[in-house]
């Protein structure tokens, strides 16, 4: 069936550097190197080997940026990923000082966090008609809440078996901690899957009409799932970091992340790539 | 005093890059009704935005009563007497119906609104209309015809003079627009004038004294309806000869691909059964509400059935999804472009991929050259007007819309085809090229179930006619046999039936 | 007969009354428990400690109905207060009233600078008021210049909750006052339909000659005014000013909305609605002790019953929409 009119409709996409460069994501490099020399600037205290020592915490918490971008593109949202953080930190000490072996811990910290996301997927799968915002606001009060009663009175808890958690939180050269490669990798994965696969193809879909994306076969809540999902991991696995850099937890473990959740991430919904994706670039 | 009511001389409106009117006339006699008819994108919905007020027009003069008038806002048209029905109700589902009516020109003392007062006069107003519904019901609850007769009942309680109904039967079945007529009718004896926009001559030849046609944001001319032939109007909007509205081919049925058997969904149907052949087109008729999407949509998993069978081949089937539904060769393109169709702000080649993206993917890693590749030969085979396939959907006509959904289709091997409303809100020229594809696609051997209460369309595509009517499946007709009086008494048999009995 | 069935169809038909019913039920089964909640006293403590959730769900609910969200509001709450108690602690103002209307002030202007940047701006809500959250809760921080004001300081002002009218504080007439005008304005006044109006329908809205950008900035500043007016109170009623104040509180003020049946995409939701979902989280939080459930296990044990509250919710309008579809004949 060939065309009637013999009409052609072009199909080789334009290229052009200059759109390339215009976008906002590098103006987002931009506005990260700027602010390193304007702080280099002002102030002599402000080294890079100064907010190296600082950054195994930031980089703990871009573990969440990079599936809260995903949420974000479908249009979803996840409040309860500083309580789930909160929950599995604290689940991962008290499993530690019973002394069993590192990889014992690594595994609860995840599985606390999965069970967590897992939880969140499964409500607001069956329950479609719930708006996100106040199902992961609900679970943020149980999540926090259960990690409130784990705690008990003292609100605190203090490593004991120390080892496992210094080994990961150790750096390359005494400089760059190993967090940062793992963060690398695990962004690399994910800017991968959302760019160049027919998964990361669908969260758009979802994102922009999530009416036509189902009409179109696309398993709608099953993407839902397996975000909320993945977004519970990786806040164990960000609470798993944090964990090693505080020696411990406490009720306030991951409080502010409550909404810190990618400025910039917010306003991509729908359009290209996720933005939080570029900051770990500074090095 | 002049004859005209309302006169317009001239009128040029620019949008940034395109001329949407050209130097365009019209003129509207008192208590006349005057279809304004033309292609999607001739310029019509602009042309009645101009008139009332909402844009405004670069060039031209309008003259009211003779009275030049300026319009600064959709107020000011108001406040002249002006009202306009748009194509979808722009309703407030949330509010009740006498809040939408006053809507803008509330009942007020001292600031405090006069509900009781409101809803009396809404009553009054829907008891004119002959309305089945009171004035404390809420918006989002009625009918497309309810709503649009609300938006009547908001026109006249501003006391227009001139009401413009833009494509007002597009949503409604043929016994709505029935009552549609009816109201306009009575709406002349009071002397009110009406414009109004349709794609369907029956509207015009029932209606309107006279016909202005529109093509490419020019005028073409006015003409009286008793003097114009179907031909002549068609030639006029189209610009061109269309020889034949219905290419339906002769196309040697094959054996039978899907049977529905006894499908039942509580509330929305009962104990449908109906089969689809190779190679048929078989046209699914009845009043909107009758239950057609209802079936289709279980038939492909987006809603489920309680009870019946499916059957493909011969071989039970269980859809769960529509992934489900078109892995199995059933694909179904959706009423609604704009909300179930397509994504509209994404490209067309994006679009077309949607539902077959996996299958040209690697491991999930999808190949973005072979998208394009495939994109563009399936968007040229059905023949779409676009530049290029990175054009968002958005920037296409409704015709075109239909097109690429058509697309999305064939990017796969599809045993049965499913189209709802396939030529709603689609002008003469593309609909005749959609028809054709239809025609295209059942030579090919595919299954095609045709849901449309456009009766011409029916007739004149379809090989066999099944008819429902509140959920159930009254009646089936074959190609030879089936006419538009046969098949009304279907659709409506039950509801006659009932009022008998009570 | 028919009469009684449209009783029946009110009480599981509207949001409203299924949600007094929770609500009686919730109170009969804590008083079941420990009788001297339902004595004039508790209830007294228990609206005064609601006092500021209450009055902020107003707003929120203005918010929310024109399809918008402001999470920055506990941000504006903390700035005006904290400028209340500065106000008082260097004796610049020391009029209850005045400092009451600078409040008032400084929140409505807080509150039309959210709407600018969301009516003007075309900001998404949450991106702006997150924004705003953090700017207005710096500010809170640069004006309080790591002070806090204490009891002490704050002089006569503190005793202005402490005023009594039959048997409730003052504040809690105040609030009671907010709900009088905010349920006489939403249903009878032009701008409270409009709010519904614009949030049913923007396209609509826009096309019948209404301005939704103003309609936005209005009820943004609105919810500005009430967080300015909660601010003082909270000042008043917790004799304190502090930075950090109702931190995070904006959650409560949203999670009483949703509760009350405010649709997160506007159009629905009443002054009612909110008012009943601000009393089931406020009879919550007070029953919770009064049930004897560990402190620590409080915030479980909410946090749980608002899931159960929401998903029940849905489970009872599902089965009711399927009652409809049996009832429907074919």
């Amino acid at each position: 069936m060939a065309g009637k009119s013999g009409r052609t409709i072009a199909h080789v996409p334009e290229k052009s550097v200059k759109k390339t460069l215009l976008c906002w994501e590098s103006m987002l490099v931009v506005l990260f190197i700027f602010i390193n020399i304007f702080g280099q600037g002002i102030s002599p205290n402000y080294q890079a080997s100064n907010v190296l020592r600082e950054m195994p915490r930031y980089l703990a918490e871009m573990f969440l940026m990079l599936p809260m971008a995903y949420l974000l593109v479908m249009g979803e949202i996840d409040i309860s990923v500083g309580a789930t953080v909160c929950l599995s930190a604290t689940v991962a000490c008290m499993v530690c000082n019973t002394g069993v072996p590192f990889i014992v811990v690594v595994f609860t910290a995840l599985a606390v966090g999965t069970a967590c996301g897992l939880l969140n997927g499964i409500i607001l799968t069956k329950f479609t008609e719930l708006p996100p915002m106040i199902v992961t606001l609900g679970t943020q009060i149980v999540f926090r809440g259960i990690a409130e009663i784990t705690l008990g009175s003292g609100g605190s808890v203090s490593l004991q078996h120390t080892e496992g958690f210094r080994a990961i939180s150790g750096r390359v050269g005494g400089l760059v901690p190993y967090v940062f490669f793992v963060l690398v990798i695990f962004a690399v994965i994910f800017t991968v899957v959302l760019a160049k696969t027919t998964f990361g193809r669908s969260m758009y879909a979802i994102g922009t009409n999530r009416q036509a994306a189902y009409y179109s076969g696309v398993p709608v809540q099953k993407y839902r799932l397996i975000v909320y999902t993945v977004m519970g991991t990786m806040a164990g696995l960000c609470a798993l970091f944090l964990t090693a850099y505080l020696y411990g937890a406490n009720t306030t473990t991951g409080k502010p992340l409550v909404i810190k959740k990618g400025v910039f991430t917010a306003e991509e919904k729908g359009s290209r790539r996720p933005m939080s994706f570029h900051e770990p670039l500074p090095l | 005093m002049s004859e005209y009511i309302l006169e317009l001389k001239g009128i040029t409106k620019i949008f940034p890059g395109v001329k949407a009117l050209n130097n365009v006339s019209f003129q509207l006699k008192k208590g006349e009704v005057h279809a304004l008819m033309g292609e999607n994108g001739a310029g019509k919905s602009t042309f009645i935005k101009v008139i009332t007020g909402v844009h405004k027009a670069e060039e031209g003069e309008m003259f009211l009563n003779g009275e030049k008038v300026d319009f600064k806002g959709p107020k000011d048209a108001q406040a002249a007497g002006i009202a306009a029905v748009y194509q979808h109700p722009t309703s407030y589902p949330d509010l009740s119906v006498a809040e939408n009516i006053f809507m803008g020109h509330e009942i007020k003392k001292n600031g405090i609104m006069q509900w009781k007062q409101m809803n009396e006069e809404a009553d009054k107003l829907l008891a004119q209309l002959d309305a089945d519904f009171k004035s404390t019901a809420e918006m989002g609850t009625l009918s497309v015809a309810q709503q649009q007769m609300v938006e009547i009942a908001k026109a006249l309680s501003t006391n227009a003079r001139i009401i413009i109904l833009d494509e007002p039967t597009a949503a409604l079945t043929n016994n709505e627009s029935e009552k549609l007529y009816r109201i306009v009718d009575k709406l002349r004896e009071e002397e009110v004038s009406i414009i109004f926009i349709s794609h369907r001559f029956e509207d015009m030849y029932r209606l309107a004294t006279r016909v202005t046609v529109f093509r490419d944001s020019q005028y073409i001319g006015t003409y009286d309806v008793d003097g114009i032939t179907n031909a002549d109007l068609i030639k006029a909007m189209v610009g061109r000869e269309i020889k034949d509205l219905f290419p339906k081919p002769e196309v040697q049925i094959g054996a039978e691909l899907l049977k529905i058997e006894g499908l039942s969904r509580t509330g929305f149907y009962k104990d449908v059964t109906f089969s689809v052949h190779a190679g048929e087109i078989v046209g699914l008729t009845g009043l909107v509400g009758a239950g057609r999407t209802e079936v289709v949509e279980s038939v492909c998993g987006i809603t489920r059935a309680n009870a019946g069978k499916v059957l493909l081949e011969g071989k039970e089937i269980h859809v769960k999804k529509p992934a489900d539904a078109m892995n199995l060769g059933i694909i179904l393109l959706p009423e609604d472009r704009q909300r179930t169709g397509l994504i509209l702000s994404w490209g067309l080649g994006r679009n077309v991929t949607l539902p077959t993206m996996g299958k040209y993917a690697r491991m999930g890693f999808t190949d973005d050259k072979k998208e394009r590749e495939v994109s563009k030969d399936l968007l040229e085979s059905v023949d779409t007007k676009a530049v290029t396939i990175f054009d968002p959907a958005s920037s296409l006509s409704g015709g075109n819309q239909q097109k690429v959904v058509v697309a999305k289709a064939l990017g796969q091997k599809m045993k049965v085809v499913i189209m709802d409303e396939p030529t709603k809100g689609v002008d003469v020229g593309a609909k005749a090229e959609i028809y054709q594809i239809m025609g295209d696609l059942a030579k090919q051997g595919y299954g095609i179930i045709l849901i449309s209460s456009e009766m011409p369309e029916i007739l004149g595509m379809s090989d066999r006619v099944v008819v429902m009517c509140n959920g159930k499946v009254t009646g089936e007709l074959k190609r030879g046999e089936a006419t538009q009086e046969k098949i009304l008494e279907l659709a409506m048999e039950k509801s006659k039936r009932e009022e008998e009995g009570r | 007969m028919k009469e009684k069935k449209s009783i029946i169809k009110m009480l599981t038909g509207s949001r409203e009354a299924s949600l007094v019913i929770v609500l009686i039920v919730l109170c009969a089964l804590v008083s079941l428990r420990s009788p001297s909640f339902l004595s004039l006293q508790s209830i007294a403590d228990m609206l005064m400690n609601n006092t500021i959730i209450m009055i902020m769900a107003l707003g929120m609910l203005c918010v929310l109905l024109i399809g918008g969200i402001d999470i920055s509001i506990a941000s504006t709450l903390g700035f005006t207060g904290m400028t209340v108690g500065m106000l008082l602690k260097y004796h610049v103002v020391e009029n209850t009233f005045l400092l009451f209307l600078i409040a008032i002030g400084m929140g409505t202007l807080c509150g039309a600078l959210v709407g600018l940047a969301i009516s003007r701006g075309k900001v998404a809500p949450i991106i702006a008021t997150m924004g705003f959250m953090y700017i207005f809760r710096g500010l809170a921080y640069m004006v309080s210049n790591s002070e806090w004001a204490g009891a002490d300081a704050l002089g006569s002002f503190k005793d202005f909750a402490q005023i009594k009218v039959a048997g409730f504080s003052i504040v809690v007439w105040i609030m009671v006052f907010c709900y009088i005008l905010f349920f006489i304005v939403m249903k009878w006044t032009k701008f409270g339909r409009t709010i519904y109006a614009v949030g049913s329908n923007r396209e609509a809205a826009q096309i019948s000659g209404i301005n939704v950008a103003n309609v936005e900035l209005r009820v943004y500043a609105v919810m500005g005014a009430l967080a300015g007016l909660c601010g003082a109170l909270s000042v008043s009623i917790y004799a304190s000013a502090q930075p950090n104040m109702q931190y995070a509180k904006e959650m409560d003020v949203i999670a009483a909305c949703v509760i009350g049946g405010v649709s997160m995409s506007g159009g629905r939701g009443s002054v009612g609605g909110a008012l009943l979902g601000a009393l089931v989280l406020a009879v919550i939080a007070k029953a919770l002790p009064l049930v004897g459930i560990d402190a620590l296990a409080q915030n479980t044990v909410k946090g749980i019953i608002i899931l159960a509250v929401i998903i029940l919710n849905v489970i009872t309008q599902r089965m009711m929409n399927k009652q409809n579809l049996e009832r429907r004949e074919l």
